[in-house]
Formats: C-alpha cells, structure tokens, sequence
C-alpha cells in the first residue's frame, strides 16, 4: 500500500534577496506560489542557501511538521549537491531515492537573462521534478562482496613494483608474464640516467622479492585470454605455454645449455648475442628454471637429440609438458604490458640493417654490459654517433606518406616524443667515454629534453665531459668502407657536417607492446590516439581506465623513464587497494527489471543491451543481471510487451516528468531536449558555468541514455505541448553516435503517421567541452522552429486519443 | 608487350643514345614502344611549374589524355618526365576541383582524360614485364667483371608517393639489371644523390659542384662506367665531364653510359647500333674488347 | 659601420620587428599546394642536412621554412635558395612532417617570377618564362633557342662557354638546329594559351 505522496518543495536563492545566483533572474516568490498551487505539494519554502546547515536543517523541519515523504530541491545542479541532499533527507528516516532536484540555476538563472522567461521556465523545470517525484520508489544502496585477489599482466618493472605494493599490503597478487622470466626491458638496460645506478642492481632484488613473496604468484609464460565478470568479480582465463623444464627441479645449474646443440639468436640480446634452444634468458631470470624453445629444439623439430635431458642431474627436463588453461577470480586488474621499439628499419636513411655497426639503443646497452665492441670487427670503437628522434615527434614518413601508429605497418612513425632518447644517449655516451680511452662520442639531435629531476645537471656535466652535440635531425647514415658517414646540418650554424663514425647508435622511438589492441578489446578498456592506454583523465585520474576496477601504469600508458614507471605503479596498487580495501562495492540500484508475467521470450532485449546484461537462463526465462546493468534503459522502450522498467527512471516516472505542471502561460514554440545524465549533462551545466545563452523555451529532462526514449515517450512529449524534440547523448556513452542516429531516424518514422514532421527532432553527441555545439544546436533548431511554427493543435488533440491506444 | 611511348624532348636531341639504344634493346626483348602522335613537352618537373603550375599540369594532361585515346600505359625513358607526368597524374586523381578545371580546358581542345592512365618506367617494364630471367637469356657478350657504378639520381625513385618504383633510399633496380646482364655493381655511396639536374642549363657551377663529387667518388670505387636512366643525369655527367676537370682540375675519364647501352652490348648489338660514338667522354676503350 | 649578418637587409636597428613581418605572405603560401603543412615545421633541420646543393644557397631550406612561419617575405623572395633548390626530393622524402618542400620553392619562385622580384642569380626567373615561350612556340623544347635566351650578355665568358659546349653537342649530332612543330598547331595553341591565363589568374 503505497502512502499518498506528500510533496515538499524547497527554492534556493543561491544568494541574498535579489543578488542570488538564483534570485537574480528567477522570481522566486512567483516560483514558490506555482508550487504550492501544484497537486500533491503540501509545503515550499524559499531560503537563501539551501545546501547549507540552517537549510537543510529546513528541510528536515518540513519533513517532521508535514509528514512529507517527497522532497524537490529547486537549486543548483544536481552534480553539485545531490549526495548532500540525499544525506540529509535520510537523516530524517526519508528513503534517498524519494528527492528530486531542479536544476534551475546551470540550467536556468545562468542561461537567461529575462526575468519573465527564465521564471516561466523555471516553474516548467519545477513542475516536471514535482511529476517526477511523485512517481518517485524508495530503493535499497546495495553493495556486493568483492575478490580480494589482484592480477598484473605484465612482469616488467612496473608489473613488479605494482605487485610488490599490493602483496605488502596484504593482497594476494597473480603476476602474468608472456616470457619466461620477469624483468622486462630494464633488465636489458646498463646503468641508468641521471643516477648512473645499474638497473641490474636496482631490478634483481625486487626479481628476487617477487619470486618469494608469499602473496605473489608468478604465472611465467603466460597470456590472457579471456576476461569475464563485473568489477570486484573478475574471472580471468589465462593460457600457460609449457616450459618443458619442471621448475620445481630445476637447479640452473646451465649443464644443459652447455650441451645443446641449437644456437639462435638471443632476443635478450636482441641479436647482439646468441642462446641455446634450451636456455635461461639471463642469468638473473626469475622464476631461474631453464626453458625449451620449442620453435629450434631438434626434439620438438625433428623427434631427435633429447641430449639436455641426458646431461640433467635434476631430472627436470620434461619434454610432455602441456600447455595448461588457468582460472582465476580476482576483483582488480593492472595493467602494465610495457613497451616495445620501432623497427628502425622504417628509417631507411638510416640504413639500419645494412651493416653490423648500426644498432638500436636497446642493443647498444647490451654491447656495454657485455664490453663495448662492434659487432662487425669485435674491436673497441672510438667514434660513436648517437642519433636521436628515430622514428620519433613524426606526423608522417616523409611527404604524402601516412602515418601509423608505430606498429609496424609500412610508412609507420611515432608522433609524440620518447620521452627517454636524449636522456639514455647522454648517458649511453659516457659510460662509452668511461669504457673506452680517447672515445669521441657525437650526439644529434633536434631538442635534448631533460624534464626529470637531475636530468639538466647530467646533460650540463657531460657537455663538460667533452660529448660533442650537434643540433640538427640526421639525414642520412651511408656504410662506406668499413665505417659510417653520417650526414646532419649544424642548424644552428646552417652549415652541413658529414663525418665518418665507428658505430651509429638510432634512439627508436617507444610503440605501444604488441597486442594491446587486443589486450584493451578483452579488458574493456580504451588506448588512446598513440596507440598506448588511454587514461581515465589526463590529469586527475592518470591510472584509472574506463572500466571499474581495472588500472594501468608505466610504459602501457606512453614512453616515460623509470622513475616515473616506480610512481604510476605506486599509485595503481594505491588505487587498487582502495577499491578492493572496503572488501564490498557499491551495485547501483538504478537498474532494469523485466516482469516475468508480461515477457514473452521474444529476445530483443538481450540483442540491444550494450552491457551484454541480459541472458536467457532457460527456454522460458530471461533475466537482467543486476550486477552488469549499467542503467542505461535502452531495453525498455524495445520491449514489445512493456516487460521492462528501469530502478529511479521508471515509465511513470518519465512520463510524469514528461507532463509536468505546464505553467499557465508558456513559450511558443517549446523544445524539450532530452540529455543523457551524464557527459551530456555536465555539458550543458558547463554552457551554464559559461554563462552560454539559448533559447528560454529549452526545457531539458535527464535521461540515463537517449535510448531510454521511445515512441510513447515522444508522443507525450508532443500531445504536452512540446514543438520539437532534441536527443543529446554523451560521445562516451555505449549508445554511440551511429545508434543515436538509427534510433533518431526510426522515431522520425514511427511518429510520421501521427502527422509529425520528421524536422521536429533533432539529435547529436557531445564530450563536456562541446558544449558551444549543444548550445548551437539549440539555437538553430529554434531558427528551424520558428519558421516552422508549433505543432498544428488538431494534430496534438488527436495524438492525445491515440496515446490510449498506444499501450 | 605495347606501350604508349612518351620519350621526352631530350630523347631525339641531347640524348639521342638513349633514344636509339632503348629501341634496339627493345626489339631484342619483344617490346612495342608505340610513340605517342603529337606529344608535347611534359612541362619539364619545375620549368614550367614555376612559371605557371596549371599549365604545366595541362602540359602533362595532354599526353595522358593522348596515351588513354591509344589505350596504353606510358612508359617513359626519362626519369624526370616520370615524375612529372606521375605527379600531373596523382594530382589529378586526388584533387576534383583541379581536374574539373584541367578537364574544362582539355574538352575545349577536343580531348578528354578519364584517369585510366599509369605513368612507367622503362626501368619497371624491363624489371617486371620482362623479367630478370628474359634479360639474362639474351646476354650473349661476356661483360667479363666489367665494374659499374650504377646511378640513380632522383626522380626515379622519389618522391616514393609519386612515383612509387624502388626503394628511395637504397634501391636495387638497376642494380639488378646491370647483375642480370653480368656486370658486377660497385659498391659506392652517392647512387641516389642529386647531380644537380636542371641547375645544369641555369647555374652550371652549382650543378658542376654537385656532379663533381659523384664522379670521384664514383672513380674512387674503381668503377669502369656509370650507368644512368636519365637524360639531364648524363648530360651533366658525361658531356659536362670535360668542364667539370678542368674547372676543379680533377682527372674524372670514366664513362657514362645510358643503361640501355650496356644492356645493347651485353646483347651483342653493334656499337653504331647503340649509338655509343654519341658519348662525350668515350667508350671506346671500355668497350674494345668485348665488341664482337 | 655596416652590418655582415646576411639577415641584415632586415631594417636600421638591425633587428626584426613585426612592422616587416607580412602576415599575408604566410596566408598566401598556405594556400598555395605544398604549402599547406607549412607551419608542421618543426625545424629539426633533416632537409637542410639531405639538401646537397645547400653550399650554393644564402639560406637552407630549413631556414626558408622558419621566414615563411614569420612572414619575411622581401629575404624570401630575393634568396638564391629558391633559385638553387634542384627539386631532386631527398628532403621531402625525410621530412618528420612531411612538407613538399620542392613544391613550396615552386610556388615561391612562382610568387617571385609573378611579382618581378628580383633574384641574387639573374638567369633563373628568364629560364622559366623562356621555357614556357618556347614550348608555347613549338610544343617541345628547342635546346638552342633556350641558350639563346637565357644567356647572360653580361657574363661573355659563360657565353663563350656556353656555346663552345652547344657546338660539342652539335658536333655528335645531339642538337637539332631545325626547331620541332607540333602538327595539331590549333589545338595545342588554344590548349597553352587558355590554360596560361586560367592559371595566371
């Protein structure tokens, strides 16, 4: 037995008498009279701050003194203050989900500047929130228990540290490596800038750490494959390729090695080296246990050989190893996949690949920790030329050449900076100098960029050191005679230099670790326009993604240097354990419910759900899965049956916002823009902040998606006393800008027969700083109105019938 | 094998050799180079671009047009005419409003050009038409190790979205060719360098400049010859070699031969046949033991 | 004392100011083709470095590039570099940005042959119109009457050179004193002259 809505209106000022944000503009006397004056309102109070304590200690008041059970606060927007209502009200025993907000000052008092309009539109916005709220239900905040196991998929320094963090807080972490040891590049690199410290040095002990941690697991040789569940609730499938070593046996001892006949190149090394078939990548690896290449083993190739088993005294080599799927239940993910370099064979002036001598700086790093030499001769270079921005700050490969995003299609280049190539070649040319007696290293570059701590003294002290800088981008590398003519312009003198060089090292530009496309596809997550992770907001949420629960940090997310890789990764296990610390989440309520003695099976529901929500659980039986809808109601209006309702958007509550109290004498011709509650809303709020003015006859409604509107909706709409119709969806939402359009299109078909012009609706999408667009698309349509003149009065009479037969 | 044959304004004057010798070659290997009737002056890369860029666009729609009414792709012996037909060409193609205006003034003089027309090399018909294997089998004189510097100059291979033939860096076409035909390729650094081209006829000390590093370091790799695939490229190369010595007093002496020469010797045609007394700087003595 | 910093043609203070900096230059080399990417620019200074004709330039391309961004367009227009770019494409074939660099010297020496500007090197600007008439005239090149016209009487020595080398060519019969004629006369006429004035305009 639902009790009669008594309804409280309570009008801000926002202000002092006249001067308000509010009072300004809106009369909120003659605001306060229509309320009153409308069916259910038992109380309105103006007052000058309604957020503030003396204000809602008004509130509380109406609520004891007039047994109200609805509350509409005519204020600001609900951005600002909805929680601190909805606080209050429950204060005084009042289900949260029984207030309502007007949204009469970013919305209203700010956009107009006629009083006479903006009070009109005013008692319009107050009237729909009075419909609304008196549809309003109480809902239950509910919260689900969350798995208190993280994942990290990717073993570099940033996985390491993010696992590290998270296990000394106390979370079971799974570490996910494709190779079969952790370490990442790091592990590649020398010394380090601005520091000098030995990344071995720095990287081995938390290797170490890792291994034993009780918390961490280690899953080496490992790929995910599928990504299951809801924030708080992940299922991760995870495919282990065999190592064919048994692990728990091996001593790395190397005996193996020793004996195998296979030599390859080693990808450790990156080719400046070789390995065996059955080999340790280096001889920190963690987890230590050997591993088979199954692609050059003459076992695994040819059925012959088998001579590392026979030489293993651990017995540990075992050539049956399977491949093995795994299942984990976690309740958040990181994401820290690395980075990969260029291929500089793109460069073709730089004639990498032509001759020995030319390396990438990755492979120049390995030559230093194993004795600088070059490759060609082994003998000790004297003149090394560090070349930087290979591959790198390009918009295209040369003229009318396309550019992608630096993996590996041809004419491919990286637009945005390294962020690492003048710092590694500064230091990579002292530790040369350090090597090697009567060293001459030259570097070239276009701008040294030296933005971290201590990194202008580095380059200020080398300078001194006697590292020759030319300012000017390469233009060419030509082999000649057993050396290296490389040719740059000294800008700044505008005069070309060539000289002869032992070895050219290429600073290749930093792409994103291939598969994370298909990696962000399986999580749910974004990249951005560089190909790499994109983050939740630029600035205020640097290792957030867009899915709940799932963070990303270090190189994932674009090129940075170690230091900064250490501070992302500190802030994602932060971030993680915030989520899953409280060991429950919030499930919103605002979710779709389907009326299991209307639905008929028919399945077009689960079709349109954007959230893959809705499953059929039998041959009868479809259901809504609270915990994946994300209340976005666009099943509702599908439902051919009326089986659907969406949690605080109910169809009475729409339709009752749809209504509304129309004031006694309104604007002509009127529009009602329907806009997505949240990207779409902060936009027009934002128009608001701007003081952005439009027209007066706009009257907004907050929907949870434009898909939540329908053909019953639209001709309430018009049979209200509306002219023209706009639908704004948020350009993030997941019913994007091409279902925005279909849906718009087949409204304008379904709505023709009751003799409304298809030009009475108007859609678009929006992001927040867009809003001129919302603003300008508001004003056109009104052009477009004007000329067209209101909906012709016999046929808004007879939509009204035929809205009975509507069902 | 028939193609539209635009041979350029230099083909029948300053490099008359490279005319003859790619017809006697031509014949040996089956191909048909139908002349174009009537062609006009392609617009010369910058000549007249820089004068007046529509109409030199024009310039080169008229013989696109002409080769479409033949039905034939142009195949040109002249690196610079490649790229300036290819570029009128790929103009075309993306620009409507330049092809609406280009059209209007082709209809007024009775022509039109529907865009079916591929602008080629000579060099990419005798690399991907003919074939390597077709050339070799028609090798008859032994080149015997005769060490040649190929030179590939610029408009061959660049812009590589223009003409999109090799590699602009490192490419191998000729290479390949003078491989085919048993000469064996010097290794030298300057091979897609700038002789300096139309500087030639306008400011011939900047062109000698640049041409005179090319020919030593091309002497400087023990080259016997050089062989090129482009008129002014040859010009400046071979009939200007005797200024350039004496201006930077260098001894140069090496021969430039047009690759079409070397292949008619390596196909046992006689040196009148080829044209090779049209040379500037002599043959002769490159040549004498292997003329049959 | 006068100043030896080759900018300083700029004004008497010798510095620049906004007052030479003309905005319209830039505007009108931005709508020129090529030169729509003009501002990508990031001066990394790769096309200088390919350019090998750049010893014979007052200015690298590069620095071209850097007084189209400020407008100078007086230094522009009178350079030798425009003159000198051989268009041989080794710069725009690097460049990060992907500028058509030899295009943009087109167009420039287009600006400079339409605004009689004129250039340090004084054959150039008549090689152009020189080509033009006689390709108008005959539809194909005539080598000799191209010598003729673009000789310097004011250098006799070039001159001297000049045809000594143009009887060598005559010599091996690579030089046809008898001009070409193209046989559709009417067509290609009305052809080149229309096309002329379309693209003047």
């Amino acid at each position: 037995m639902n009790p009669e809505p008594k309804i409280g209106v309570y009008i801000c000022r926002c202000g002092c008498d006249k001067e308000g944000n509010i009072s300004a503009t809106v009369d909120v006397e003659k605001l306060k009279e229509a309320a009153a004056a409308m069916p259910g309102v038992k109380a309105a109070e103006v007052y000058e701050f309604v957020c503030s304590n003396p204000g809602q200690q008004m509130i509380r008041d109406g609520i004891k003194q007039h047994k109200l059970n609805r509350i509409v606060v005519a204020a600001c927007s609900p951005r600002m203050h909805l929680e601190t209502f909805r606080r209050n009200v429950k204060q005084e025993g009042l289900n949260p989900y029984l207030l309502e907000i007007a949204n009469i000052r970013e919305q209203c008092s700010w956009i107009h500047e006629d009083r006479k309009l903006a009070t009109i539109k005013a008692i319009d916005l107050v009237g729909r929130a009075v419909e609304r709220a008196r549809n309003l239900k109480p809902l239950e905040e509910k919260t689900v228990k969350v798995n208190r196991d993280a994942l990290v998929i990717g073993g570099g320094i940033a996985g390491i540290n993010a696992s590290i963090e998270l296990a000394d807080k106390g979370f079971q972490v799974y570490l996910v490596e494709k190779g079969p040891s952790v370490g990442g590049h790091m592990a590649q690199l020398g010394k380090t800038f601005p520091t000098l410290d030995c990344s071995s040095c720095i990287i081995t002990p938390k290797m170490v750490y890792v291994a034993q941690h009780p918390l961490i697991k280690i899953l080496s040789l490992s790929e995910v494959t599928k990504v299951e569940g809801m924030p708080g609730n992940y299922k991760i499938t995870i495919t282990k390729r065999p190592r064919s070593v048994d692990a728990s046996k091996c001593t790395a001892c190397g005996e193996c090695s020793r004996k195998c006949p296979v030599t390859v190149k080693s990808e450790f090394e990156v080719g400046m080296g070789q390995r065996k078939a059955i080999y340790q990548p280096f001889r920190q690896a963690v987890p230590s246990a050997y591993y088979i290449d199954r692609e050059h083993c003459l076992y695994f190739t040819k059925g012959i050989c088998k001579v590392c088993q026979k030489f293993c005294k651990a017995s540990a080599v075992d050539f049956t190893q399977q491949e093995e799927t795994i299942e984990l239940n976690v309740g958040a993910i990181v994401v820290s996949t690395g980075y990969e370099l260029l291929d500089p064979h793109y460069v073709k002036q730089y004639s990498y690949g032509l001759h020995p001598d030319i390396v990438t700086h990755l492979q120049f790093e390995r030559l230093l920790v194993q004795g600088l030499h070059r490759p060609s001769t082994g003998e000790q270079p004297k003149k090394i030329a560090f070349i930087l921005c290979v591959g790198s700050r390009m918009t295209q490969n040369g003229v009318g050449n396309g550019n992608g995003n630096g993996n590996g299609e041809e004419g491919d280049a990286c637009e945005y900076c390294c962020n690492i190539g003048c710092m590694n070649a500064i230091k990579e040319a002292y530790v040369f100098q350090k090597e090697v007696p009567d060293a001459d290293p030259w570097v070239f570059y276009t701008d040294i960029r030296a933005h971290g701590k201590g990194y202008e003294e580095f380059y200020a002290r080398l300078r001194n050191h006697g590292v020759r800088f030319v300012r000017g981008r390469t233009a060419e590398v030509m082999p000649h005679n057993g050396s290296l003519r490389v040719r740059a312009a000294d800008t700044l003198l505008g005069l070309p230099i060539e000289e002869d060089f032992d070895m050219v090292v290429l600073s290749a530009g930093l792409t994103p670790s291939q598969g994370t496309d298909n990696l962000a596809r399986m999580v749910g997550i974004h990249t951005g326009s560089d190909g790499f992770f994109l983050e939740r907001h630029h600035k205020l949420r640097p290792v957030d993604t867009q899915r709940e629960g799932v963070y990303a940090c270090g190189c994932a997310l674009g090129p940075k240097d170690i230091r900064e890789t250490i501070t992302e990764s500190m802030a994602a296990a932060s971030h993680v354990a915030s989520f899953l610390g409280k060991g429950e989440v919030a499930v919103s309520s605002e979710v779709a419910i389907i009326d299991d003695k209307k639905c008929d099976n028919c399945e077009k529901c689960i079709t349109i759900c954007p959230a893959r929500a809705i499953v059929k659980t039998s041959e009868t039986h479809v259901e809504i899965n609270p915990m994946s809808c994300i209340g976005c109601g666009i099943c509702v209006p599908v439902c051919p049956k009326n089986a659907i309702d969406l949690n605080h958007n109910t169809e009475a509550q729409l339709m009752g916002q749809i209504r509304g109290n129309p004031p006694k004498e309104d604007l002509s011709p009127k529009i009602v823009a329907f806009i997505e509650k949240n990207t779409a809303y902060a936009a027009a709020d934002l128009a608001g902040q701007t003081r952005s003015q439009y027209g007066a006859n706009v009257r907004i409604v907050s929907v949870p998606s434009v898909g939540r509107v329908g053909l019953k909706h639209m001709l309430q709409v018009f049979a209200s006393g509306a002219d023209g119709v706009a639908l704004i969806e948020g350009e993030d939402s997941s019913f994007t800008g091409d279902k925005v359009r279909e849906h718009l299109t087949r409204l304008k078909k379904e709505l023709q027969p009751y003799g409304i012009e298809s030009l009475r609706l108007v859609s678009t999408t929006t992001t927040i700083p867009q809003y001129p667009k919302m603003v300008e698309t508001f004003e056109v349509f009104n052009s477009r109105l004007f000329k067209m003149g209101p909906l012709s009065p016999k046929v808004r009479s007879e939509i009204e019938k035929k809205l009975k037969e509507v069902q | 094998m028939k193609y539209a044959y635009f041979p350029g304004c230099s083909i029948h004057t300053t490099a008359r050799e490279y005319g003859v010798s790619s017809q006697a070659v031509s014949k040996v290997l089956g191909i048909e180079l139908v002349e174009i009737p009537d062609w006009n002056c392609c617009g010369a890369m910058d000549a007249v671009y820089a004068y007046n860029p529509l109409l030199s666009i024009s310039l080169s729609a008229r013989n696109l047009a002409l080769a479409e009414k033949m039905k034939m792709d142009i195949v040109t012996l002249c690196s610079a005419c490649f790229f300036t037909l290819s570029r009128a060409n790929k103009l075309l193609h993306e620009d409507s409003e330049l092809k609406g205006k280009v059209d209007k003034l082709l209809t007024e003089s009775g022509l039109q050009y529907s865009g079916e027309v591929k602008v080629r090399h000579y060099l990419d018909v005798l690399l991907n038409d003919v074939g390597l294997e077709n050339i070799s089998k028609n090798v008859k004189v032994k080149l015997d190790g005769l060490k040649v510097a190929p030179y590939y100059g610029c408009m061959l291979i660049r812009p590589p979205n223009v003409v999109n033939f090799d590699d602009p860096e490192h490419p191998t076409s000729l290479d390949k060719i003078v491989e085919a035909i048993g000469g064996k390729n010097v290794d030298y650094m300057y091979k897609t360098r700038c002789c300096g081209a139309s500087l030639g006829l306008t400011e011939a000390d900047v062109m000698m400049g640049m041409t005179k590093d090319l020919l030593l370091e091309a002497k400087n790799s023990n080259a016997d010859c050089i062989v090129v695939p482009c008129p002014l490229c040859h010009l400046n190369m071979d009939a200007k070699q005797k200024s350039i010595e004496s201006t930077f007093d260098v001894k140069i002496g090496i021969p430039i031969v047009f690759f079409t020469q070397l292949m008619g010797v390596a196909f046992g045609i006689s040196p009148k046949e080829l044209a090779l007394d049209k040379n500037c700087v002599s043959t002769d003595k490159l040549f004498k033991q292997l003329h049959a | 004392m006068k100043a030896n910093n080759k900018h300083a043609a700029a004004n008497d203070r010798h510095v620049i100011t906004a007052q030479m900096l003309d905005k319209t230059f830039l505007a009108e080399v931005m709508k020129m083709k090529g030169g729509q990417d003009v501002q990508d620019c990031i001066q990394c200074g790769v096309c200088a470095g390919s350019c090998f004709a750049s010893w014979a330039m007052d200015f690298t391309p590069m620095q071209i590039v850097r007084m189209l961004h400020l407008g100078m367009k007086e230094t522009v227009l009178s350079s030798s570099t425009i003159w000198v770019c051989a268009s041989c494409y080794t710069c725009a074939t690097r460049c990060p940005r992907g500028l058509d660099i030899p295009m943009i010297m087109s167009g420039l020496k287009n600006i400079a042959i339409k605004e009689n500007i004129p250039a340090k090197i004084q054959i150039k600007p008549k090689f152009h119109k020189s080509f033009a008439d006689i390709v108008q005239k005959y539809g194909r090149i005539h080598e000799p009457e191209l010598f003729l016209k673009i000789s310097n009487k004011t250098a006799p020595k070039t001159m001297m050179q000049d045809a000594v080398f143009g009887l060598t060519l005559l010599r091996k019969g690579k030089l046809k004193l008898k001009a070409p004629k193209v046989e559709q006369k009417a067509q290609w006429s009305s052809l080149f002259k229309n096309a002329s004035k379309e693209g003047a305009q």
